[in-house]
């Protein structure tokens, strides 16, 4: 199978590539990239006036299966980040039972396999259960396709167990990933501390909730020399904090999400839940800190934290609503949204690059011989309407507004899974 | 469109607040005919207990001939199987057509009201609002000193967990009266020091200078929670007693939202004091209650 992606601006910044280029996939890997290529008879897609990228990598996704079928599915998952623009997504192990067994995670990797959408990389649990009592088997969980470690949704309260495990697994190439919250400062919060919170009486998470945690990993990733990876930082101190570890030779990386760099701690006016997230949205302040940072290259991801939910879920009451909402398809749009100074090659280093190098796996340039994996897009404006969601998740803070930047076409391993608004399954390409 | 609710002071204008405590007044200089919600079916849910405002919203209710429903359901019974929604519909269909509501959590009156189509009247969410009770502050303070403008006027205590000092607050900032908040920091974050409101930490140095003093309850439980060191420690710069009592200027008067911790807000002896008015309190709250009622229901004409 020939694909021919013809005519875009392709931005490569691992090969110093900006500039209208054809890239030719034969076989699901690049075969070519060249100034009109003949399409012979390749499936040929039209890019000229887009933008032609290295395949996205969101590693911070979501999936809920096994065990939240209601609320994602490896398929509607896929499908939803293809549609986004997303070649590929990490999944975080808070399903049910958690991913801490080779078992679980070899089905999830046959369910994607059998979506025949993105490329999904497994994160493994930190913990049994994600408990955070006992170490999951982190051998096992690597042989069986784990990219990296992660109690994501919550942290081990226990540093001592923490650091054993950075120990432990010390010669595994898979990066830690830290949900940074202290649970006893967070208590029963549901949105961020300050004068929104005062005024509605409701509990709010002080940024120290999220500092505290951050600097108590970056001394364990310093103590160990285990590669760590901060996810979804809101707050100027923990900037602050990673600057100071990496300035003393911390391997630490970190990413921010479209809703910390949209959105401020004001949207809960109504009490609804539909903005209720961790860690939550903060202060102006801060939010300013999380666009600088991006900018200044302090920030090395843009991830989603893609975490659908059942609309009568998010209908709860504050209290008891679930944390989070759908991002994959609103991704591309709302960075460009929130970060318009972002260049191109930027904005590909942050969903394509670095992703790929921090998880270890293939992509991050489409250099001859490396997977045909390539997210065209453009900065055309449209308007969010979570009702057309291929996320089972139709809750988003970003609906009804107007996002400046959208995909076009998403190429996976040479297939096109995505174009012209639909989503195609391998098996109706190959057909 | 929804119908008109009261869930914080600030859904009524300036004028329309001034309107409801004359018509609050008119009703306890003389009552009312029994007529003015006749047949008017209103539901009392409670979802947390009370005794005061349970039974003065009951007695205000019947004063002005609304067909009373009360019903105190479990803490639980909503937001886990039936939505906010699903209920509101119900009720409405059954033909409730103002609901006055207490509930644990703040903001759930307002979620109510989003998905009720008749009047809902919020009676106490959470740590957030309650109307009613600042309504009948406001007009306690009123009916003795005649004006607003100008008062000073402290809260003192648990302002963080208190729905009373945010209402007041709301209400009295409203009416031009110079507030300041009085209390240690864990209970009394600087993040309340916003629109013209004072802080202060130093009780003893605002007494002698306020026209009024409205004292709230300190619940025991902060102290687990690590607010408070202990009861000995927080009565010694904030609770209002003997000593206190005379520093309080002779004209001024002393609120409080009521139930006391006797011995840990204040004392026997101020409750004793000639300046206090938890009496006329909870006795405007009844007329209070009845307008409010009214002007939701049947409108207030307000006074140019």
């Amino acid at each position: 199978m020939t694909t021919l992606v013809r005519g875009g601006r392709l931005i490569d910044p691992l090969q110093g590539i900006d500039a209208v280029r054809d890239v030719l996939i034969e076989n699901g890997f690049v075969a070519a990239i060249g100034e009109h290529l003949d399409a012979n008879d390749a499936r040929v897609v039209e890019a000229g006036g887009a933008i032609v990228a290295p395949g996205f990598i969101d590693m911070h996704v979501h999936l809920r299966e096994p065990g939240q079928t209601h609320k994602e599915t490896i398929a509607s998952g896929t499908a939803a980040a293809v549609a986004g623009g997303f070649t590929a997504v990490a999944c975080m192990p808070n399903t049910e039972p958690a991913l801490d067994s080779a078992a679980i995670v070899s089905e999830v990797m046959r369910r994607a396999d059998a979506a025949g959408l993105a490329r999904v990389y497994p994160v493994g649990a930190l913990t049994r259960a994600r408990a955070g009592t006992e170490l999951a088997p982190y051998h096992l969980l690597a042989d069986a396709g784990c990219v990296a470690f992660s109690d994501d949704g919550s942290t081990p309260r226990d540093a001592r167990l923490l650091r054993n495990a950075a120990r432990y697994a010390a010669d595994l190439p898979c990066v830690f990933i830290s949900h940074c919250e202290d649970p006893d400062l967070k208590g029963e919060a549901v949105m961020n501390e300050g004068e929104a919170s005062m005024r509605l009486g409701l509990d709010g998470a002080p940024g120290l909730a999220e500092d505290v945690i951050v600097a108590r990993d970056l001394l364990i990733a310093a103590d160990t020399g285990k590669a760590w990876h901060i996810a979804h930082v809101t707050t100027a101190t923990s900037l602050d904090l990673i600057r100071w570890a990496r300035a003393r030779g911390v391997r630490v990386t970190c990413e921010v999400t479209p809703h910390h760099l949209a959105f401020l701690d004001d949207r809960f006016d109504d009490y609804r839940a539909d903005a209720k997230v961790n860690p939550p949205l903060r202060g102006s302040h801060d939010r300013e800190a999380l666009r600088a940072a991006v900018l200044d290259g302090t920030v090395d991801v843009l991830a989603t934290d893609h975490a659908p939910h059942g609309a009568d879920e998010k209908a709860q009451l504050l209290s008891v609503a679930p944390v989070g909402f759908t991002g994959l398809e609103i991704a591309l749009g709302a960075y460009a949204l929130a970060l318009p100074e972002l260049t191109l090659g930027r904005f590909v280093e942050l969903l394509a690059v670095n992703p790929a190098r921090i998880l270890g796996v293939p992509g991050g340039t489409l250099a001859v011989g490396m997977p045909g994996d390539v997210s065209v897009f453009a900065d055309r404006p449209w308007t969010v309407d979570a009702r057309l969601f291929r996320s089972k998740g139709k809750n988003t803070p970003f609906d009804g507004l107007v996002l400046p930047r959208r995909a076009l076409a998403t190429i996976v391993d040479g297939a096109v899974v995505f174009e012209h608004g639909r989503v195609l399954p391998r098996e109706e390409v190959t057909a | 469109m929804p119908a008109r609710s009261l869930l914080d002071v600030d859904d009524l204008s300036p004028a329309e607040l001034v309107a409801v405590l004359d018509r609050a007044v008119a009703f306890r200089d003389v009552l009312p005919p029994r007529d003015l919600l006749a047949g008017v079916p209103v539901l009392n849910l409670f979802f947390e207990a009370s005794t005061r405002t349970a039974t003065s919203f009951t007695l205000a209710e019947q004063r002005v001939g609304a067909d009373v429903i009360s019903f105190a359901p479990g803490a639980s019974s909503l937001g886990k199987g039936e939505t906010i929604a699903d209920t509101a519909l119900t009720l409405y269909g059954i033909g409730v057509r103002v609901i006055v509501v207490r509930h644990q959590q703040s903001g759930f009156a307002r979620r109510l009201a989003d998905a009720f189509e008749g009047h809902v009247i919020n009676a106490g969410d959470g740590t957030h609002a309650h109307p009613t009770q600042a309504l009948l502050d406001l007009m306690t303070l009123r009916q003795e000193f005649n004006r607003f403008d100008g008062l000073r006027v402290a809260i003192v205590g648990d302002i963080l967990h208190s729905r009373v000092a945010r209402s007041n607050i709301v209400g009295m900032r409203a009416m031009g009266i110079d507030v300041t908040l009085v209390g240690p920091p864990t209970l009394l974050p600087r993040e309340f020091g916003a629109g013209g409101v004072r802080i202060e930490r130093d009780f003893d140095a605002v007494l002698p200078h306020v026209d009024a003093v409205m004292m709230l309850r300190i619940q025991r439980e902060r102290i687990t929670g690590g607010l408070l060191a202990s009861l000995d420690d927080y009565t010694l710069r904030y609770q209002l007693n003997g000593a206190r009592l005379r520093s309080l200027g002779g004209s001024a008067m002393i609120l409080h939202p009521g139930p006391y911790n006797r011995g840990v807000e204040l004392t026997d002896d101020v409750l004793d004091d000639p300046r206090s008015r938890y009496v006329a309190q909870v006795h405007n709250g009844v007329f209070v209650r009845m307008a409010v009622l009214d002007l939701l229901v049947n409108g207030v004409p307000v006074a140019a």
